[in-house]
């Protein structure tokens, strides 16, 4: 079967559930993107970003000590080499050069962590467009340093001060910006939410990340691994790593969420927690409590305190294609320790989720191969590492 | 024929156009939303709307994500929607409409919303972000029980989406006055008239203009050249400043008739 079909379905999540004035705007776009995926020359200016502006292809390190340490063979991919240091470039690269095909003179974007933010800005600085990212004022106060960054880089960044103050807002205020100035404005959405045809878009530019890793790993082991691991928010690094695997049915993917405090307490374990609903123009499994009231995430990584999760994840986990797992900040932060002590490498804390996972693994799979997207790096995370272990 | 098509008739005959309001339901607290109802049957309000609020609501702005904030802090949900319509049956007159996002409905089960809806005397509904496109069910549905399904139509809406938008409609078609989020604006009442002149080629049903109404001269305009008008955002703001007075009736009525031409 083919995912998503011509509605934008993923089996029965995703769709378009948006306000009739943004119809024409989510129109224009999929006519736009169908036509530039097929264009040599959109692909050659992306590709060429990618490589001498980015730094891809990100090198798939083997972590030998790590390895020797869990009794697993495990494989890094190094998206935090990147530009900007996350995978996050990846597809705002792709996207602003869709804006620009498309003649649009302003982006706006929402941003959670400020990774997705330091990207748009990043792009939209490269290729000349005027930038305007929405962030919660809550994660303003805890992300200062990528706040600066992102006005450094010419954008500017507008505090939301409604609703729960943090990712989810950020969304709804820069749909509402959308919605008004559709005509001349881009809306660059981060993650493989949203309405059809965003959660296509971002996992095709995210996608590199899983082709890149399955030549790499060829050339390395001379096969396939057995497991990949990433983490889910959104869950944009993730399906930029598993969909390029989806057929090859050996590899098992296993997606690992924010547990937070507890998955009895406050969390954003969203395909394991969550019910379905309708969150920001998709169908897909959604925190939220019984009359349809959107809950509250928790994650002490910021990248992860989503109460959504793109309908690909949903679908993958309904079929049983993928297998979801969370990861509590304790976990996660005593991981990032881990990764920093062992390899001399810093990792994000969404990151660390996916690595806090392999000692579990280890118990059930000894030796198993496995690759885990190392989806940024922690720069970024310091102060927030420094007031834990105070 | 539905309460609001036996309404616009009503109006046809006295050569009078619609005056719509929109509440949020459970503003500024549950209590209230009865006793504004009741006090509005002795004003010339034709049809009420009524909003379930809703943690994120995207097409509007500020006065009405604040109106659904409070709703939610004083326990407003669809059970507590329901129970407060089912107590003013056969109490009204006016048409009453629900107007919700669609995670409120599809969460409570979109049989069982709609069933209750009926069972309340709900004339109509619609769904903000629910294009027809995603409608078919719900469509379905409410024609089985005789909800008239209101859609929208904007500035942006394509031509060709149009016919397919008013097909799906009944009671009358909700006509977006501009690109962008409810609350009081200044509007172009030359692309209105063009837009809705446009629509009337495919539809013999009433259109009515919300988004941005906070002036008498607007409703007089727009009156002109629509079916009616649907006002929101500002009946929300003099609400949030009045509801304390203890005259507060007696201004709502003065503040209706200030609108109403």
């Amino acid at each position: 079967m083919k995912v998503p079909d011509r509605k934008g379905y993923f089996g029965e999540f995703g769709g378009k559930f948006i306000p009739e004035t943004l119809s024409n705007a989510l129109l224009e776009l999929q006519e736009a993107y169908s036509k530039a995926k097929k264009s040599r020359e959109f692909r050659k200016t992306l590709s060429y970003y990618l490589g001498d502006y980015a730094g891809r292809p990100t090198p798939l390190y083997f972590a030998r000590k790590l390895s020797n340490k869990l009794k697993l063979k495990i494989y890094l991919k190094r998206e935090d080499l990147l530009h900007t240091g996350a995978h996050k470039i990846n597809n705002t690269l792709g996207q602003v050069i869709l804006a620009r095909y498309m003649g649009k003179k302003r982006i706006i974007a929402e941003t959670g962590a400020g990774q997705h933010g330091v990207a748009a800005a990043t792009a939209a600085a490269l290729f000349g467009f005027k930038c305007e990212v929405y962030m919660g004022d809550v994660d303003l106060a805890r992300q200062k340093m990528n706040v600066f960054r992102m006005r450094t880089l010419g954008a500017k960044v507008i505090p939301v001060a409604s609703g729960s103050r943090t990712l989810k807002d950020a969304c709804n205020e820069a749909i509402r910006d959308w919605v008004t100035n559709v005509k001349n404005s881009y809306y660059l959405l981060g993650s493989v939410v949203g309405p059809h045809p965003y959660p296509v878009i971002v996992r095709d530019f995210q996608s590199v990340i899983g082709r890149e890793t399955k030549v790499q790993i060829i050339r390395k082991e001379g096969r396939l691994p057995d497991y990949l691991i990433a983490c889910v928010g959104g869950g944009s690094n993730s399906i930029g790593m598993f969909h390029p695997f989806f057929y090859d049915k050996d590899v098992k993917f296993i997606g690992i969420e924010a547990a937070g405090l507890g998955l009895n307490k406050k969390h954003a374990a969203t395909l394991l927690k969550g019910k379905k609903g309708v969150l920001h123009g998709s169908k897909s499994l959604i925190l939220q409590d019984s009359f349809g009231q959107i809950s509250l995430a928790h994650s002490i990584a910021a990248g992860l305190d989503y109460p959504g999760v793109g309908p690909e994840h949903a679908y993958y986990k309904s079929i049983g294609r993928a297998e979801y797992a969370a990861v509590s900040d304790k976990e996660a932060m005593s991981a990032f320790m881990s990764l920093s002590r062992v390899e001399g490498i810093i990792p994000a804390l969404e990151s660390s989720h996916a690595l806090a996972y392999l000692g579990k693994l280890a118990r059930k799979s000894p030796n198993a191969l496995v690759v885990v997207c190392l989806s940024g790096r922690g720069d970024k995370d310091l102060e927030i590492v420094r007031r834990w272990a105070e | 024929m539905g309460r609001i098509d036996e309404k616009f008739q009503e109006l046809k005959t006295a050569k009078k156009k619609a005056f719509i309001t929109y509440l949020t339901f459970g503003f500024p607290y549950i209590s209230f939303t009865k006793d504004i109802i009741l006090a509005l049957q002795n004003t010339p309000v034709d049809m009420i709307e009524i909003g379930v609020p809703f943690s994120d609501p995207l097409a509007d702005g500020p006065i009405l994500q604040e109106a659904s904030k409070i709703a939610i802090s004083k326990g407003a949900d669809s059970d507590k929607l329901f129970s407060v319509l089912n107590s003013l049956k056969g109490k009204i007159s006016t048409p009453l409409i629900i107007m919700t996002y669609y995670n409120p409905v599809y969460r409570f089960g979109v049989d069982k919303f709609l069933n209750n809806a009926k069972k309340a005397d709900v004339s109509g509904i619609m769904v903000v972000d629910l294009p027809v496109e995603e409608a078919s069910y719900f469509i379905r549905k409410s024609r089985r029980l005789n909800i008239d399904t209101i859609f929208f139509i904007t500035p942006q809406t394509q031509n060709r989406r149009i016919k397919e938008i008013a097909e799906a409609s009944r009671g009358f078609i909700y006509y977006i006055s501009v690109a962008g989020i409810t609350g009081p604006r200044s509007l172009s009442l030359n692309s209105i008239h063009k837009n809705i002149r446009y629509i009337k080629k495919f539809s013999k049903i009433p259109v009515c203009v919300g988004f941005g109404i906070h002036k008498r001269t607007q409703v007089k305009e727009l009156f002109k050249i629509s079916d009616g008008v649907i006002v929101g955002s500002a009946l929300a703001k003099f609400i949030k400043s009045s509801y304390k007075d203890k005259d507060f009736f007696n201004k709502l009525e003065r503040f209706i008739k200030r609108l109403y031409v």
